[in-house]
């Protein structure tokens, strides 16, 4: 009973931290919309290549179940990690490593609170859905249908990413931005791997995988797909989410997964799984021990000490004097601040960091232009890290205050910084560059001309809006990914002939100019240092 | 030189104002910023500070207003947060370089004075560690240091001595009465012992009011034969706390010995002894703003 109250008690006082926050109301804001394009038949559930459902309780909650497996399950994983570290941060985490509570109870309170956040998106997401069904949907309305992929498949879900998340914050070198990174492919990998098993559209069912399906979608497809093989036997079946309008579709009805104990178990294994993952994270937790952390910080500061220190004798304490400036005039230098942010750009990388960067852009010079476009995605993906840090840097080390004090931090730092990662960015193409130069690739110099522009005006408006590195580092990976995947409407570095560079040219004025009113407003507005 | 406030206000939510209707003027010297937790004096140094507006009011400095042209004090501005952070991989002198740039201070004289700053808050040997290997009292002498860099003539210090050994603290007073001189400097500390040692005024805020402004010698005039010393059995102190302000106990074998401000003597055994600045501050915050 007692442990059940500390777990209580731990995940409460976490999950009322984070539902206060300004982030989880804007990703309730972007479920509840979502809902609504579910809801209102906007995302649509299709057997390809033009059989769609009715629209009645069974649908909705499908459909529903679909986004909010495939939205929550991605980017609710960035809503929900940082509990770990806040209680580093802010010391919490010590306060609690001096009172009697274990590990995995800490974890498993963390893994409840980071499920209750999100659990509770779904099940506001559930009410919306029922609201919506009754103003649109058919007249038998069957609250079962509806609630059940929500409650079976999205909660379990769920629960498996809000392990996921403790699990990644209590490996120190997921905690940070290399976790978000990972978690992108990890997510990926996993979605894939849960729709592998879905009936091919050549009509061939596979053998339902129901342990690696954790989003549910070969179980939500497969259903769907033999409801319109019932109603049109000459459909080959298959499944797929989309978006796109359908001129004259093909109507079927579908009641919703016939839930039996074999559907209904793995559901339950997959919380189970969750509860695993949590224990496991207990394993990797140090405790807020710092000493399990600190030797290799130590090794790292002793490296990057270049000479030894004579020891200095201290001046006496009555005999303190400090001349005066005299004569000096404190003329802003352009050029001293750029070095500055510069070398606080790329300070703290460890050895192989450069030696990388310096084998890629070596590799983009010497290598076919088709391999230097990738190489030139994979240079640029490579300091996300340190870009990620572009315009928050302030919030996350918290020196705002030393830093918006000084003479026109708006005109003087922000420039500086801006142009000191345009200048890594610059650097980190520089091969590609040379390359597109003599192999007259007009659109392919024109993208890169756009990317080393866009990138760091993007990282700036991301960091400066948010006060964190999470937005940039999301949306920058999947960026770049949809760039390998030779998107065009992604395609902002000139990587296809149809890119439209010329589109995101202006943008970046436009990002620009929303930062230096974003940072304008928190310099003249911003209360909250109180 | 002077910063002149007037009617300054600062309002956090509709129902809660942080600073109120808040006017000092101040010339060269060490002011000595005086008030319980959550008083305002924070709220009205990051005002000074230009880090956030006030919602009514004015702060002039030399005449120019601050709140529309901020940039005219950022460059003579010295500024030291109640709570900052510093860039954990970037070494101790590698910061201060980074501030001076900040700053606009140019490489030569940013160097000698980074040297003398350094030797100054006694960092001289732990200048090339990063600045994530330092002890809170470390980074808090490096914030010292970045304050100072440019030589500032409005320095504003708030709770500089927290995490400070004992020495580091002397050190650190000695040097804000060194600096103290053609320049102004705005000292916040809860330590009275810090005010008393080096504040030529005092201010003394509480609930966002202004309750007090003098120099030190003509607070503790205020007190003089007000402040009574006597021996109570240890069983009374509760009804003597109930009854007087006790600025002070000291427990010995025979009892406890008390120290209360009042107008009267409070017995016939109690001895008027001469006034602290603590006795002084206790008096006014307890009467809660009845001296306003």
């Amino acid at each position: 009973m007692k442990t059940l109250r500390l777990i209580y008690h731990l995940a409460r006082a976490d999950f009322l931290e984070r539902t206060r926050r300004y982030s989880f109301f804007v990703m309730l804001g972007v479920v509840l919309w979502f809902g609504y394009l579910s809801a209102s038949g906007q995302f649509r559930m299709r057997v390809p290549p033009d059989y769609l459902g009715v629209i009645n309780s069974a649908w909705v909650g499908a459909t529903m179940t679909i986004t909010v497996t495939l939205l929550l399950g991605w980017f609710g994983f960035y809503l929900v990690k940082g509990s770990v570290s806040r209680d580093y941060e802010t010391g919490v985490g010590q306060i609690m490593a001096a009172t009697p509570l274990s590990r995995p109870l800490y974890t498993l309170g963390k893994w409840l609170s980071n499920f209750a956040v999100l659990s509770i998106m779904i099940l506001i997401l559930m009410v919306v859905g029922i609201f919506m069904n009754l103003l649109y949907g058919t007249p038998d309305f069957n609250l079962w249908a509806l609630a059940a992929p929500l409650l079976l498949i999205a909660l379990p879900c769920m629960a498996i990413v809000a392990a996921v998340a403790v699990l990644f914050e209590t490996i120190h070198w997921l905690r940070g931005g290399l976790g978000n990174i990972v978690y992108f492919f990890v997510f990926m990998i996993a979605t894939v791997a849960s729709g592998l098993g879905m009936a091919s559209s050549t009509g061939e069912a596979n053998r339902y995988r129901s342990f690696s399906d954790f989003a549910g979608w070969q179980l939500i497809g497969d259903s769907i797909s033999r409801a319109a093989q019932t109603a049109y036997p000459e459909s080959t079946g298959g499944f797929a989410f989309s978006i796109t309008y359908l001129e004259n579709p093909k109507m079927f009805l579908w009641n919703g997964i016939d839930w039996t104990l074999e559907e209904i178990l793995p559901r339950f294994v997959f919380v189970l799984a969750a509860i695993g993952f949590a224990l496991l994270a207990a394993v990797f937790f140090d405790r807020f021990n710092p000493s399990r952390v600190f030797p290799t910080k130590r090794k790292r500061a002793g490296s990057n000490d270049p000479e030894p220190v004579t020891p200095v004798e201290a001046i006496p304490v009555s005999n303190v004097h400090l001349t005066p400036l005299t004569g000096v005039q404190n003329r802003f230098r352009f050029g001293a601040l750029f070095i500055a942010e510069l070398k606080l750009f790329l300070k703290g990388q460890p050895w192989w960091w450069y030696t990388i960067a310096l084998g890629l852009i070596a590799a983009q010079l010497f290598s076919e232009i088709e391999i230097t476009r990738i190489l030139l995605v994979v240079s640029w993906t490579w300091p996300i890290l340190i870009l990620g840090g572009l315009g928050c840097r302030e919030s996350r080390h918290d020196t705002r205050q030393i830093i918006f004090s000084a003479p026109r931090p708006l005109m003087n730092q922000l420039p500086a910084a801006w142009l000191a990662a345009f200048t890594v960015i610059a650097l980190m193409g520089s091969g590609a560059l040379v390359r597109f130069i003599i192999a007259g690739e007009t659109t392919s110099l024109l993208g890169w001309v756009t990317g080393v522009l866009f990138i760091p005006s993007l990282a700036l408006t991301c960091g400066v809006l948010t006060g964190s590195s999470k937005t940039f580092e999301v949306l920058y990976v999947l960026w770049m990914y949809m760039l390998t995947q030779n998107a065009p409407p992604f395609d902002f570095a000139g990587m296809t002939p149809e890119s439209p560079w010329y589109i995101y040219a202006p943008m970046v004025v436009v990002l620009l100019i929303i930062t230096i009113f974003a940072r304008q407003w928190q310099l003249t507005t911003r209360s909250s240092y109180r | 030189m002077k910063l002149v406030i007037e009617h300054l206000s600062k309002q956090y939510r509709r129902d809660f104002w942080g600073l109120r209707d808040f006017d000092l003027e101040l010339g060269p010297g060490v002011i000595g910023l005086l008030g319980p937790n959550g008083a305002g004096k924070s709220t009205l140094m990051r005002m000074l500070a230009t880090i956030t507006q006030p919602t009514e009011g004015t702060i002039k400095w030399n005449g120019a207003d601050i709140v529309r042209s901020p940039n005219t004090l950022r460059t003579v501005l010295g500024y030291l947060p109640q709570d900052f952070g510093v860039y954990p991989n970037l070494t101790g002198l590698e910061f201060l370089e980074y501030m001076a740039a900040i700053k606009g201070m140019d490489a030569k004289s940013a160097r000698r004075r980074i040297d003398e700053l350094l030797t100054v808050v006694n960092l001289v040997n732990a200048a090339r560690r990063p600045l994530g290997g330092y002890s809170g009292g470390m980074k808090q002498r490096v914030g010292i240091a970045q304050a100072l860099l440019n030589d500032p003539q409005l320095l504003i210090v708030d709770e500089p001595t927290v995490g400070l050994d004992p020495e580091e603290r002397i050190r650190f007073r000695n040097l804000l009465s060194d600096l103290s001189g053609e320049r102004i400097i705005i000292l916040s500390t809860h330590i009275v012992s810090d005010v008393e040692a080096t504040a030529t005024e005092i201010v003394i805020v509480n609930k966002g009011c202004k309750l007090q402004h003098a120099a030190p010698e003509k607070l503790l005039q205020v007190l003089e034969s007000k402040v009574w010393q006597w021996l109570v059995p240890s069983e009374e102190l509760a009804l003597l706390k109930q009854k007087y302000i006790i600025s002070g106990t000291i427990r010995r074998n025979d009892g406890i010995q008390v120290r209360v401000v009042n107008d009267e003597p409070p017995t016939s055994e109690a001895q008027s002894v001469s006034p602290t600045l603590e006795d002084v501050y206790l008096s006014l915050v307890s009467h809660n703003g009845v001296t306003h």
